[in-house]
């Protein structure tokens, strides 16, 4: 599970964002995959640079998409990050 | 534009030239028919139309890829069209300056191959001197920070190395370890009875590589590539024929698989005679088994055939005799007595097949040069 405060997910080196001009969406590619985004995913993706908390992943998101619910927000942020940590896409 | 489906990934077989002499080489057999590799422009265009045509993944494979001079101007390029590029090379003539410059031109990923866990057995692998030499490039792409798969094709001279080769994963820092279970095709399939582990031994390795998945998932990464002999369940070749996956040969070739020049009666057209769209979407060879429409019996009815596309075409032909049969590692073909009896079919001490330019030639003379037509 992500519930680590001190955590700061980083994308891991092998994984890369890519837009597919053909499907018009974000793919999370790495050597023998490549995982379809929707639009929360890949801005999720792009806050994992490894500086930012789940708390401050969160605020920005909340920001973004101008959301008031935090805790579905917190819970769709936690299960995406368990998804591609379990994959090894994130460190 | 037709409904030819999307290709995602392209496998460049840039070179069949190759340091190493491994006794389960996925190249072909007759290997040293092929000549006049594709110019550095000729790749450049290929991997253009590639992108241009969905294409995301490209994997550099050989041969020994990095024999190719101008193999950093073609990562250039291949990264300048967005493409995430992946280098599978056996690493032996790998050094600090090239793996630096790699990284500049923007290659993202590294899988190097080793043959074993310890010197001996992997050098009789390999056929040369290569073993410490792997490690210590393996050791240097920790350094440089590229992302690292290790892959090991497994057989019954390695298979009882397999926790000692996940140990060697885990402190080299790999990312990704594939225990690859040798497919018997090419070279392998001439070393079969070499190369094809007992049951217990088979078993025994699957439930060690279960048990490390589950220990290390988050860490490493252990895909266990099953042996279909073995296990009887027919592989999905390709993810279907035509459909996702496209391999390019070093003269410019464009097949569904590296081994479907093995069936004959598909000719197999070249970028130099076209552009890669139309070869993809229109070509007979690219068309012969795409869909279901070529399936017979018992595919033709079976509740799989959207599942596992009948097994593989070219095992189907080197079975069975018939590209267009059920792959005959299905228990439901007709011919599957073949593979029960080659499965127990192992023998040590049978001379072993070393893949290199002279036996290619021995192997292959006196057939036609023009097999593939």
């Amino acid at each position: 599970m992500t519930g680590d405060d001190a955590w700061r997910p980083r994308l891991a080196a092998r994984a890369r964002l890519k837009f597919d001009p053909i499907a018009g969406q974000e793919m999370l590619l790495f050597p023998e995959a490549a995982l379809a985004l929707n639009e929360t995913g890949a801005a999720i993706v792009r806050l994992c640079d490894g500086a930012r908390s789940i708390d401050e992943i969160v605020d920005q998101l909340s920001k973004k998409f101008s959301n008031n619910d935090r805790n579905a927000l917190t819970r769709e942020v936690s299960d995406f990050l368990d998804t591609i940590r379990a994959r090894g896409l994130l460190q | 534009m037709s409904a030819a489906p999307r290709p995602y990934t392209l496998v460049a077989e840039l070179t069949y030239r190759c340091p190493l002499r491994c006794l389960y080489c996925s190249n072909p057999v007759d290997f040293h028919r092929s000549r006049d590799e594709l110019s550095t422009s000729e790749w450049q265009r290929v991997f253009s139309e590639a992108a241009e045509l969905g294409v995301m993944q490209l994997h550099l494979s050989g041969g020994e890829p990095v024999l190719r001079d101008d193999l950093a101007e073609l990562i250039r390029h291949a990264r300048s069209c967005d493409l995430y590029i992946n280098l599978i090379t056996g690493g032996t003539l790998l050094d600090e300056d090239k793996l630096r410059r790699f990284r500049e031109v923007g290659l993202d990923h590294i899988q190097l191959s080793i043959q074993g866990a310890a010197r001996e057995s992997a050098e009789t692998i390999a056929g040369v001197r290569s073993h410490e030499k792997k490690l210590e490039v393996a050791r240097l792409i920790g350094k440089i920070g590229f992302p690292l798969t290790l892959n090991v094709v497994i057989h019954r001279l390695n298979i009882a190395e397999v926790p000692e080769l996940i140990r060697i994963a885990l402190e080299l820092g790999a990312n990704r370890l594939e225990l690859a279970n040798t497919q018997f095709y090419a070279w392998a399939a001439e070393n079969r009875r070499a190369l094809m582990p007992t049951r217990e031994q088979y078993d025994r390795a699957e439930e060690i590589a279960r048990e490390a998945i589950a220990k290390y998932r988050g860490t490493l990464e252990i895909a266990f590539v099953q042996n279909d002999y073995l296990t009887g369940e027919p592989k999905p070749c390709m993810g279907g024929w035509g459909r996702s996956y496209m391999c390019i040969n070093p003269a410019g070739e464009v097949m569904p698989c590296h081994a479907a020049a093995v069936i004959p009666g598909l000719y197999f057209e070249s970028v130099r005679d076209g552009a890669l769209g139309k070869i993809w979407r229109d070509s007979p060879a690219m068309n012969a088994f795409r869909g279901d429409d070529w399936m017979i019996e018992p595919c033709r009815s079976c509740a799989r055939k959207e599942i596992d596309f009948g097994g593989c075409r070219c095992q189907a032909f080197m079975l069975a005799g018939n590209a267009a049969e059920a792959d005959p590692i299905c228990r439901l073909s007709p011919h599957h007595g073949i593979v029960e009896s080659m499965r127990n079919d192992f023998r040590d001490g049978d001379s072993l097949i070393y893949r290199d330019t002279k036996t290619s030639r021995r192997l292959t003379r006196g057939t036609a040069e023009s097999q593939k037509l």
